[in-house]
């Protein structure tokens, strides 16, 4: 059987790409030519190749009901996949695909001459290929998971562990269930001011939090602590004796101060942060509704300790005024709350407000961060401008 | 789920495949038809001169084309799953079976045949 080949005949693509000038060499089909589902071409930066091929740092993610994201370490992906009409004949190294013995494949009349010319064999005609879009991490569904068991009062008092686990990640969990890379799951469980308790990545209370917040600036006042240099030690050791567990009071700094930079060795400081705590008691105000702003100003201001300066301003995001008549309410509305997606983001917006002036919808779409569009392109995408004079404010409106 | 993309050499010598790509589809001779294309020529790659022009004949026809690098390179990535096959089974059957993908190569040019085929006369 002469005519035969065996894999050693078959040239590999660098006689493709090295071809020497007045040369030719014969293209066959591959002994295991086919459709090979396996293979899929990716095309990619140059600068994702490092992550891809060096670090491996590089996955899908997605449940069955969703579509497929790569990540980076610090960057998400959608995946898009391109077809083509021209045929894509694929070369592989001949190293790969290799024929044994007697494969099923070699067919007795194989028609491949035997005049001494090298062959490269074809393995698969492409279909398409995938491309890469970059997107931002879908972590809406992150904060759905941490908010369905709230780390409670209740919870940190039972001493036993409880075995139902129900409703409870862990980071593997988390990195499986929800498609943003590890740098922006890293980014959203600080944004959601999330902590790790026992192994499981847990949001506090709020009631809770509330309870230690005002128990810290209670003892404060007992102490005679600077909200502008806590220490923690000093601190954390008082709130545990007063029965929170020690991590939910390193939490409580981490939640409502920022570290001071300090020369002192071996102890840590702590500054409580004016606009956090603004935020929160104006929260657990309006909890129970919207208030007449003389009122809501006059019970604001007296649950914010005193020396901390805050200023309604400090709001922008979390509530909104409205006029009837000559009175001004506020009501809650959180932009950390909202969804993260642009379209769901502005048609919320919309269904609370039909106009918005920009004073007041620029805290709420500061945060939307779509690759390759800007704020004005977002603007444009899902809002009608309008400006009725040229001096006037320009009222925004949906599409 | 998390599927994770891995490269056996990593990085140090990934191989470069080769795309040879033509407008249209290959068919096979009506009177092949049916058969197996396995080993079966499909034509002849020529670089005439030290140009970077090619040339594919496919039966009667010709086509002219160039080596081309592509603007992005594309990785070629082959769906592996670790189990060897015939192994049972024994991790939750509701959990989906582990999948790895290998990067098995990359492509970095192609031989382009963006024209459409010239017939070739015989004398
Ligand atoms: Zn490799």
């Amino acid at each position: 059987m002469e005519q035969q080949l065996g894999s050693s005949s078959f040239q590999g693509p660098e006689a493709v790409l090295n071809m020497q000038p007045s040369s030719s060499i014969g293209i066959a089909y591959h002994p295991l030519f086919g459709s090979h589902p396996d293979l899929i071409l990716l095309e990619l930066d140059d600068k994702l190749l490092p992550d891809l091929l060096l670090h491996q740092r590089v996955s899908l993610r997605g449940q069955p009901d969703e579509d497929a994201v790569l990540c980076t370490q610090s960057k998400t992906y959608a995946i898009k996949f391109v077809g083509t009409s021209n045929s894509a004949l694929l070369v592989p190294p001949s190293h790969l695909y290799q024929l044994s013995q007697n494969s099923q494949h070699q067919e007795p009349d194989t028609i491949i001459p035997d005049d001494g010319k090298l062959i490269v064999p074809i393995i698969q005609v492409a279909p398409g290929n995938m491309e890469l879009l970059e997107v931002a991490p879908r972590l809406d569904k992150l904060k759905l998971l941490l908010s369905q068991k709230p780390y409670s009062y209740e919870e940190a008092l039972e001493d036993m562990e409880k075995d139902d686990k129900t409703g409870l990640y862990r980071w593997p969990d988390l990195v499986d269930m929800v498609q943003a890379s590890n740098g922006e799951l890293e980014n959203g469980l600080m944004a959601l001011s999330a902590l790790e308790i026992d192994g499981y990545w847990r949001i506090v209370d709020e009631e809770y939090m509330d309870m230690i917040l005002r128990m810290l600036l209670q003892n404060s006042i007992l102490n005679e602590w600077s909200l502008d240099e806590l220490d923690e030690d000093e601190v954390v050791s008082v709130l545990v004796a007063d029965g929170f567990p020690c991590n939910i009071a390193r939490h409580c700094l981490h939640v409502y101060g920022s570290k001071v930079v300090d020369g002192t060795v071996g102890r840590n400081a702590w500054r409580l942060d004016a606009r956090r705590v603004g935020v929160h008691f104006a929260r657990a105000i309006l909890r129970s509704g919207k208030m007449k702003m003389d009122n809501f100003m006059e019970e604001w201001l007296r649950k914010i300790p005193e020396g901390m300066n805050v200023s309604f301003s400090m709001l922008e995001g979390e509530v909104l005024t409205d006029k009837f008549g000559v009175e001004t309410w506020v009501y809650a509305f959180r932009v950390s709350s909202l969804p993260s997606t642009p379209a769901e983001r502005f048609a919320m917006l919309f269904r609370e407000r039909s106009r918005w002036e920009w004073k007041d919808l620029e805290p709420y779409i500061r945060d939307l961060k779509v690759p390759g569009l800007s704020s004005e392109g977002l603007l444009l995408k899902y809002t009608r401008r309008t400006q009725p004079t040229a001096d006037a404010e320009p009222v925004f409106s949906a599409r | 789920m998390q599927i994770q993309v891995k490269c056996s050499c990593g990085g140090e010598k990934c191989p470069e495949w080769a795309i040879i790509e033509l407008q249209g589809v290959v068919e096979v001779q009506p009177w092949y038809e049916g058969r197996p294309l396995h080993n079966l020529q499909i034509g002849t790659l020529c670089r005439p001169s030290s140009q970077e022009n090619y040339t594919l004949t496919i039966g009667y026809h010709e086509l002219t084309g160039s080596k081309v690098t592509l603007k992005k390179p594309l990785v070629v990535l082959q769906k592996v799953k670790p189990t060897p096959p015939g192994t049972p089974n024994t991790s939750n059957p509701s959990s989906s079976p582990q999948v790895e993908l290998d990067v098995v190569g990359i492509i970095r040019h192609k031989i382009l045949f963006k024209t459409r085929p010239k017939a070739l006369i015989s004398s």
